[in-house]
């Protein structure tokens, strides 16, 4: 017959394909060594006293804390507490949402202020109002907020719960600010 | 069979560098035709050489501050610091590992103008062209990833800006982020540290195979020259180590010069990707694709008169946007009105440039002209020649003498200022002694 030579050659040709494929495929593994994946923790974790406030003052902590200076000064892990100047708590994400430069609170102004190109946010709500951050569209121009609970205390603990995503904003327009702050 | 005699050494020395050469011949060192030239010739033509000799000097130094530098997040900077201030003969090394960073950076740029200009992507040529202007992507590259190492404020908004670019990219970028991330800062520095001192080189160094011409000028005053520059400008202008990045404090700090360009386009508040990473690439696009579109048989740029245009508006657009990025407004309050770039302002004027190109381009430079009238070369008689190579043999001995003392006397940016001098002064010296053994050859 003819094409018995040219089938065979075909029935080799696959049989290779198949042992390439066996081989390689469980190197796509190797993917996920790229990535260092998440454990995931999500500690209650006390922050401060509101005695240690007092309207218009901040402080910065970094959650999860590790202990270890090396993991938590990550600029990921930087949040920032702030009484406002009415007094109200709010604990923001200190990752700038334009380009991940971390912003600080000046309070005589009642804004955070970022000092890579300038993004202006509220101390109310960590919308911002203006630099390169107002401009991008809704709703990637707000800092993302982590709940915070209040004991009787006074000690403030933050949840783990995170209104938003780190470094890329918040769906400020859903819920009021006020919702991620609870007493207990 | 008895051993080779050889009546002198002159005589042994030539068999071995015989034998040598010949066995040369079977690796791939065969296919290149070094030049070494006797006399003077215009810096233009080699300035890839001179790109790759620095690139090497910044091999070799980086390589030896591996020996100290830490890449860890707490240690970073400390052990950079320890390096400029405690380690012995650690300043120079640094200075001249961050100097020829800059240095490599020009030379580039240069060589790539000069290219531009005189039409060399043409005429098979392309292969070298794109892999070229890969290179100088990846030289900036480079330099990025090696200045953020110094973990300092500088570095850590340099950082932040380019990890948030590359997260804003579209489609690839929320993959690829992480990637260079890992788990947070203490992970990022350690991958920048792999692909500053190994993976982006070892590209470079690969595409440099497929970049390089096989016939290869080698001239050795003018190399040895560009070293010594180094170490004066480094000696001159020390680089800063910086303020140490805490994350608690905001400081406006402009990036190194070759990103201010985009830093200034990052500043007039546009779409974040479309401003810091398509606007710049556009750049890269256009001379990727130049040999492709200029296909006229013509070399000299006074005949290509629309790209000497594009040319000369593209190196009027790098210096402007450079020092735009560089301008910060200290005059005003808050941080934001001293950083902003009006758009439209911004954006406008390089309508204007470009319109200004092409109006002086086609009025002006264009206009044919006589013949150039080749500038004679001095000749030296062998009896001053002899006297310039002592002249400057004297002054080579005199600065090392000096660097020397220096560097006793714990001033070790005047005394790498002293070593530079004494590396120019060497290369006149070598292109004194070539000079003058040649006139001293033929008798007049
Ligand atoms: S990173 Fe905050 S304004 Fe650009």
């Amino acid at each position: 017959m003819p094409d018995s030579g040219s089938s065979r050659r075909r029935a080799l040709k696959a049989m290779l394909t198949v042992a390439v494929l066996a081989v390689i495929a469980p190197f796509t593994n190797l993917v996920r060594f790229f990535y260092r994946e998440d454990t995931g923790s999500a500690p209650r974790q006390r922050i401060a006293n509101t005695s240690e406030l007092k309207p218009g003052s901040s402080l910065f902590f970094s959650y999860p804390r590790t202990g270890d200076p090396k993991i938590d000064g990550d600029p990921f892990r930087q949040w920032i507490l702030i009484m406002t100047r009415d007094g109200k708590l709010r604990a923001y994400s200190r990752v700038c949402v334009h380009l991940w430069c971390l912003p600080i609170y000046v309070p005589e102004r009642g804004e955070l202020i970022c000092p890579c190109h300038g993004s202006i946010y509220k101390e109310e709500d960590g919308v911002a109002i203006a630099g390169p951050a107002a401009f991008q569209p809704y709703p990637t121009n707000a800092l993302p907020m982590m709940s915070i609970e209040v004991d009787e205390k006074g000690d403030i603990y933050a949840t783990g719960v995170v209104d938003g995503r780190v470094g890329l904003g918040r769906e400020w327009k859903l819920r009021s600010p006020d919702t991620n702050l609870k007493r207990v | 069979m008895s051993a080779p005699r050889y009546k002198t050494f002159r005589e042994a020395v030539d068999a071995l560098i015989k034998w040598t050469v010949e066995r040369l011949e079977r690796t791939p060192f065969a296919a290149f035709k070094f030049t070494f030239p006797k006399q003077y010739i215009s810096p233009y033509g080699y300035l890839g050489t001179l790109t790759t000799i620095v690139f090497l000097v910044l091999g070799l130094s980086g390589a030896i501050l591996m020996f100290y530098y830490t890449p860890s997040v707490d240690l970073a900077y400390a052990s950079v610091k320890e390096i400029e201030e405690s380690v012995p003969f650690g300043f120079v090394m640094r200075q001249v590992h961050y100097h020829a960073s800059n240095f490599m950076v020009l030379l580039a740029v240069f060589h790539l103008y000069y290219q531009y200009f005189s039409g060399r992507y043409k005429i098979k040529n392309e292969v070298l062209w794109v892999t070229g202007i890969i290179l100088g992507i990846l030289t900036v590259l480079e330099a990025y990833t090696g200045y953020n190492l110094i973990l300092n404020q500088r570095a850590m908004l340099a950082i932040n800006i380019g990890m948030g670019l590359t997260f804003a990219a579209p489609v690839l970028g929320p993959s690829v982020a992480p990637i260079l991330m890992g788990g947070g800062y203490f992970d990022l520095i350690v991958r920048f540290y792999a692909l500053h001192v190994f993976i982006i080189p070892l590209l470079m160094l690969l595409l440099l195979t497929v970049h390089i011409p096989r016939a290869l000028i080698i001239d050795l005053p003018m190399i040895v020259g560009v070293i010594g520059a180094i170490f004066v400008v480094g000696g001159m202008f020390p680089a800063e180590i910086g303020i140490r990045f805490d994350p608690s404090k905001g400081l406006v700090e402009v990036p190194e010069w070759y990103l201010t360009s985009i830093y200034a386009f990052l500043r007039t508040g546009s779409e974040r990707f479309w401003a810091g990473a398509l606007l710049p690439l556009l750049f890269a696009i256009f001379f990727l694709i130049v040999p492709f579109v200029d296909k006229s048989k013509k070399l000299s740029w006074r005949d290509r008169p629309f790209f000497t245009a594009m040319g000369i508006a593209s190196i009027l657009m790098i210096v402007v946007t450079t020092v735009w990025g560089f301008y910060v407004d200290f005059s005003q309050r808050n941080v934001f009105d001293q950083l902003y770039i009006e758009p439209i302002i911004y954006y406008s004027s390089f309508g204007l440039m470009t319109w200004a190109c092409f109006f002086v381009t086609y009025r002006y430079l264009i206009k044919p002209r006589g013949k150039p009238t080749p500038a004679k070369p001095v000749v030296l008689s062998p009896a001053s020649g002899a006297v310039a190579v002592a002249v400057t043999l004297a002054m080579v001995i005199a600065f090392g003498y000096l660097a020397l003392m220096t560097y006793a006397q714990d001033l070790p940016n005047v005394s790498m200022f002293n070593m530079g001098m004494a590396l120019i002064l060497f290369g006149l010296m070598l292109h004194f002694y070539r000079h003058t053994s040649l006139t001293a050859a033929k008798p007049r």
